[in-house]
Order: structure tokens, then C-alpha cells, then sequence
């Protein structure tokens, strides 16, 4: 039921930001009829696009950190703190320079691969870790992160190419039109994916011999878990470029109020990741008018804000 | 047991200390004189031959250059252009190594590799004994650094006053080389075919200047660094109100829908990187090509070496404005 509302809440925003652009969409303009109809024709080639593509990121990406998340047994973990984003990014400029023809779907199942090596580097590495400690986790993803990164700086500065990997860095929903976003429709079907396995994912997030315990094969959950993590990362790095946070966010306060059942928090992540992308391309939308700014600076803003609520609150559960 | 063990070992450490920081103190002492006798060399010509001086004003101060210097380094792209339009042939060192077509000589192997535009490689300096640096633009940081080597001067960069700013720069360049009457000639020549320029472009529509790099589109107005060609060029404004910021400002496709240029130049940024110029690509959608610039085919990709990495350089200018001409030139279908 509370979930229904959220849903509501959603849809105002979205409705909202259909009509938010440098071009003339009203509702008077979509109700009235136009002999050229220009309207309804930036509603369809641009505005609704733009949206399922915010819709879609949010959503996956959300769900995406949430599976990390119990994949690690780690609550500061998401895709950009794990070397998972920094890894397909890297993929990204390996496929452009070694075959710039190659078709987007090319591209992204090369950054795809790099991001499942640089994500299982990242899991066998904890593996050989003696001390998990809550902090340790994230801190090494953030440092194999670091690694992938200044490699990526390294060979972009040399073949100047620091621009284009910016570009891919920081998220940014401007270029998404009819035609340039329908990759990300794969994104829900990998949300449906671990929607269906959540059970799974919640058992593996006990721990590996628990989940032997119950009979189940502890490596392939995990396997599974990180081919989905991978894929949605590198799609999401590919059309609109890396959203900051959002992994980390929305499954925190998520977690706030359904607790560590993915079955149950999988529909909220998703939800949840919507409103926030969502909002974050709003507010880049409209603080510079005609001018944009771009979602994941917002999203980097609001987000850390946020975050800081999230650990600083009263009855903090840390791990 | 270890405690009874380490104790002996502390003066030794100290000692140990003491010697190291004794053993640098005496390297760096030795290392004073040495660098003195390195740069000596590369003064001593100057001083020895008595040459002639002249006082340059530039961005960065004012310098007590050599009047026309046998051995140039030269960071910024735009300076080498004016250096090769004046026809001077001191230069002996170049910094990077993407060069524009009219500037392809200076790619030879005969030229030192002086670094990139934004960073020195100081021993490669120091090597090719310069007695006139010239830096400018993305190398002005350096000016500090590098004018302790040789007498340097910082040209600087086009922008709000693009032409206005090259004409300066090549004034300024061609005092030291004492190439005063082909400078004039240059500039002259330079200011008469733009004002040709301006009589063509100003009734035949508005134009907008948008850059694209890694799938962005970004946009720019008068005064910024591709102003030149809506103020010297004469191509009228199709947007309003944008800033003259250093990377534009974003946008998207709706923005070049709304605002209908009849022209549309592009700077594929990635093209001047020598990557596959991936610009058609993004424009070519549905808003972009519902705009008069892409119907009547007035859609005109500048030479993104010329624009984007020369910016202010006086046959690059030159060739940005031959482009827009021919453009222009040819009827619309």
C-alpha cells in the first residue's frame, strides 16, 4: 500500500518532468491540436524517451547496489565504490580506441567484460582479506577503483581522450532521444532477474556456509549476482555515463524501514532509485535554464547530503 | 628480550639519521654549482655576441628578449602558426605532437620534443639551448618556470577580442624578429578578407557554434573562444544570452531544435584528438535534422585542429574563414 503511494508520488514527478524543456510542451499545446503537432512530436522523440532512460537507470542501478551490497555482506558498497563502474569504464576507452566502429552493443559488452573482471578482482581480493571490518570493505573497493581509474586517466591523457572519459564519468540524460536509450530496456529485464532470485540473494547475503547449509550453491548465486551488477553497470556507463550514490543511497534507506529481505526490498530500491534520478534530472533541468546540468553532479550534491543523514541518524545500523 | 636487544641500536639509528641527512645536504650542495655550469652554455651565446635586445610587453609582464633569436622553443600552437605565416625559421623545438595540416613540417623529427602543450619536459629544454621560449594558452601556467631557463614570452590567448588578439600576437612576434612589414601585410590582408567576409554572412541567417565530445553537445556564444565567428565572421547570433565560458555551456538536441539556426557549425572535439569524429552521429536525430542549418544543408564542420587546438593562430584563422566562405559560397540546393 505504502508502496502504491510512492508509486503516485513517482508519477506526478514524471508526468512533471515531461513537460520540463527548452522546446514548447504544455498541456495546452498536447491538447489543442497543431497542424504540425510539434508537441506531441518532442513528447515522443525526446521528453518520454528521457524519462524511461531516468526511470530505467534509477531503477537498475538501485537494485544493482542492493545486490552488491549482499554479495559483499557490506552496506557502503555500490557499483562506483567497488570497481565495477571505473572497471567498465575502462573497457569504454579500450573499445574506443582499439575499435571506435564498434556498435554501442559492441561496446558495451566489452565494458561489460571489464566490469565483471574488475568486480570479481574485487570479490576475490575481500576473499583473501582476514580483517572485513565494515570499513575495510569499501575502502578497498575504493582503492581497486582508484587503480582502474588513474590506469583509464593514464592512457586518456596520453591519447587525449580526458574529455570523452569525463563524458562517460559523470551521468547525463541530454543526449537521450528516441533511438540512443533503448539499451537500458535490457536493465529491467536484468531487475526482473534478480527480482525472481531475491530469496537467493538474501540467503547468500548470510554468508557463504549458511547458504551451503541450506543446499544451495553459494558460488553460482554469487556468479549470477555479479553477471547482473556487471551488466546493468556497463549498460548504465555506456548510454548515460555513471550516476554517483545512487547505489549506495537508495538501498540504505531502503534498508531503513523493510530490512535485509530482498524480496521485499528489491520493489522499493527500484521505486526508490526512480524518485531519485528522477529528481535529480529535474533540478539539473531547471537550475540553469535552457542550459543543463548534469543528473550525477545533482545526483553527487543531493546524494552525499543525504548519505550523511543516513550515517549520522540515531539508531544507525551499521553492517 | 628484544627491548635488552634493540637498545644498543638506537644511537646507531640517530647516527644512521644524522648521515643520511648529511650525505643529502653535501649532494644538493655539490648539485649547486653543477646546474649553474648547465645553464651556462645557454646564456653565454647572448651575452658573448652582445646581440640586440628588445622589450617585449606580454600576457604575463614584460621580457628583455634577443632581437631576432637563432634558437626558438615554442609551446603554443598559435604562436608556431604566426612564427611559420612571418616565415621565421629559428624554431627548433615544438611541444606536442598533434599538428594541424599547414603545420605538419613541425611533426619532423628534426624538431626537439619540448613536452606536451601543458606540461615542460625541462631537461628536453634545456638540451635544445634555447635563447627564446615562447609559451601561450593551455603552457601559460609554466611561464614562472620555464622564463628562468631563457627569456620567455607568453602569448595570449584569443577569446572576447579573437581577431583583435592575433593581430596583437603577430605584432608582438614579429618585433622580435624584426619582420614588422610582413606582419603588416599579413594583418591587412587578414582584416580586408574578413570584412568580405561580413557582407556575405550578415543577411543570410542566424548561426549557432556547438562543440561536440563524447556524445555532449555543448554550445557557445559571442565572446567565447569560437566567437570569432559570429564577431569577426559576421554571422548573426541564433541564441541569445550564452555565456562565454571556457567549455560552454550543455545542452541538447531540443536546444538546437528551439532556437532553428540556419548554420550550424560544429568543432568535432574528438576529431582533433584523432579519434574517429563521432559528431554526425550525435546530431544526425530527429530534433536536430527538423532545423533550417540541416534541410538546406548549411551544417559546417570546422576544422577542429584549426579551431579547437590552434585557437588564435593567424593562417588558422585564415583557414577557418576560407572555410565559411566556401560555405557560404555554395548555393543552397
Amino acid at each position: 500500500m505504502r508502496l502504491f503511494v510512492a508509486g503516485i508520488v513517482i508519477l506526478f514527478l514524471a508526468l512533471g518532468s515531461l513537460l520540463i524543456g527548452v522546446g514548447d510542451v504544455s498541456w495546452h499545446a498536447l491538447v489543442t491540436p497543431s497542424p504540425d503537432e510539434q508537441a506531441l512530436q518532442l513528447l515522443v522523440i525526446s521528453r518520454i524517451p528521457r524519462l524511461l532512460a531516468v526511470m530505467l537507470v534509477g531503477t537498475s542501478l538501485g537494485v544493482a547496489g542492493l545486490l552488491l551490497q549482499m554479495l559483499v555482506r557490506n552496506r557502503f558498497v555500490e557499483p562506483s565504490t567497488a570497481g565495477s563502474a571505473e572497471s567498465a569504464s575502462m573497457g569504454l576507452m579500450v573499445a574506443a580506441v582499439l575499435a571506435p566502429q564498434l556498435p554501442v552493443v559492441g561496446k558495451m559488452l566489452v565494458a561489460a567484460a571489464f566490469a565483471m573482471g574488475g568486480t570479481a578482482l574485487f570479490l576475490l581480493i575481500l576473499r583473501r582479506i582476514p580483517l572485513r571490518s565494515v570499513l575495510i570493505v569499501p575502502l578497498v573497493g575504493l582503492v581497486l577503483g582508484s587503480v582502474f581509474d588513474s590506469v583509464t586517466t593514464f592512457y586518456a591523457y596520453r591519447l587525449d581522450l580526458l574529455q570523452s572519459v569525463n563524458a562517460w564519468k559523470t551521468g547525463d540524460f541530454s543526449t537521450i532521444l528516441r533511438g540512443r536509450y533503448e539499451l537500458l530496456w535490457l536493465t529491467l529485464g536484468l531487475t526482473c532477474c534478480a527480482y525472481v532470485a531475491a530469496d537467493r540473494f538474501t540467503v547468500a547475503g548470510m554468508g557463504e556456509s549458511f547458504t551451503t547449509n541450506l543446499g544451495m550453491n553459494y558460488t553460482r548465486i554469487m556468479g549470477l549476482g555479479l553477471l547482473i551488477v556487471s551488466l546493468v553497470t556497463a549498460m548504465v556507463v555506456v548510454t548515460v555515463g555513471m550516476v554517483p550514490f545512487l547505489g549506495l543511497l537508495v538501498p540504505n534507506l531502503v534498508s531503513m524501514f523493510t530490512g535485509d529481505n530482498a524480496r521485499k526490498a528489491i520493489p522499493w530500491v527500484a521505486v526508490g532509485g526512480a524518485g531519485f534520478v528522477l529528481l535529480c534530472d529535474i533540478i539539473g533541468r531547471v537550475v540553469r535554464f535552457p542550459y543543463e546540468i548534469p543528473g550525477a553532479t545533482i545526483a553527487g550534491v543531493l546524494g552525499s547530503v543525504l548519505f550523511l543523514y543516513v550515517l549520522l541518524r540515531r539508531d544507525a545500523r551499521v553492517g | 628480550m628484544s627491548t635488552s636487544d634493540r637498545r644498543p641500536f638506537l644511537p646507531f639509528a640517530i647516527l644512521g639519521v644524522v648521515a643520511v641527512v648529511a650525505v643529502i645536504g653535501v649532494v644538493v650542495k655539490l648539485q649547486q654549482p653543477s646546474a649553474d655550469v648547465v645553464t651556462a652554455p645557454a646564456v653565454e651565446p647572448a651575452s658573448s655576441a652582445k646581440v640586440a635586445t628588445v622589450t617585449i610587453q606580454h600576457a604575463q609582464g614584460e621580457s628583455v628578449v634577443p632581437l631576432n633569436p637563432r634558437r626558438v622553443v615554442v609551446f603554443d600552437l598559435a604562436a608556431l602558426d604566426i612564427l611559420q605565416a612571418l616565415g621565421v625559421d629559428a624554431v627548433v623545438g615544438v611541444a606536442g605532437d598533434q599538428f594541424p595540416l599547414h603545420l605538419a613540417p613541425f611533426a619532423d623529427a628534426k624538431f626537439a620534443r619540448i613536452g606536451t602543450l601543458f606540461e615542460p619536459n625541462y631537461e628536453a629544454i634545456n638540451a635544445a639551448r634555447p635563447d627564446l621560449i615562447i609559451t601561450g594558452g593551455r603552457s601559460s601556467a609554466k611561464y614562472a618556470n620555464l622564463s628562468r631557463i631563457a627569456p620567455t614570452v607568453d602569448v595570449p590567448m584569443g577569446g572576447a577580442r579573437y581577431i583583435d588578439t592575433v593581430v596583437a600576437n603577430t605584432e608582438m612576434l614579429s618585433r622580435i624578429f624584426g619582420k614588422e612589414e610582413k606582419a603588416r601585410e599579413l594583418v591587412d590582408g587578414l582584416r580586408q578578407s574578413l570584412a568580405k567576409l561580413r557582407e556575405t554572412t550578415a543577411s543570410r541567417g542566424k548561426g549557432l557554434v556547438v562543440l561536440v565530445t563524447g556524445g555532449r553537445i555543448s554550445a557557445y556564444g559571442p565572446g567565447s573562444r569560437f566567437g570569432v565567428v559570429h564577431e569577426d565572421f559576421g554571422v548573426p547570433v541564433a541564441a541569445d544570452g550564452l555565456k562565454a565560458s571556457l567549455h560552454g555551456e550543455a545542452i541538447g538536441s531540443e536546444f538546437i531544435r528551439e532556437k532553428n539556426p540556419d548554420w550550424l557549425f560544429v568543432i568535432d572535439r574528438d576529431a582533433s584528438m584523432g579519434q574517429q569524429g563521432g559528431a554526425k552521429q550525435v546530431l544526425d536525430n530527429e530534433l536536430v535534422r527538423q532545423t533550417t542549418a540541416w534541410t538546406k544543408g548549411q551544417v559546417v564542420y570546422l576544422d577542429p585542429l584549426n579551431a579547437y587546438l590552434i585557437g588564435g593562430g593567424l593562417q588558422a584563422v585564415g583557414l577557418l574563414r576560407d572555410q565559411v566562405a566556401q560555405a557560404y559560397a555554395t548555393p543552397a540546393p
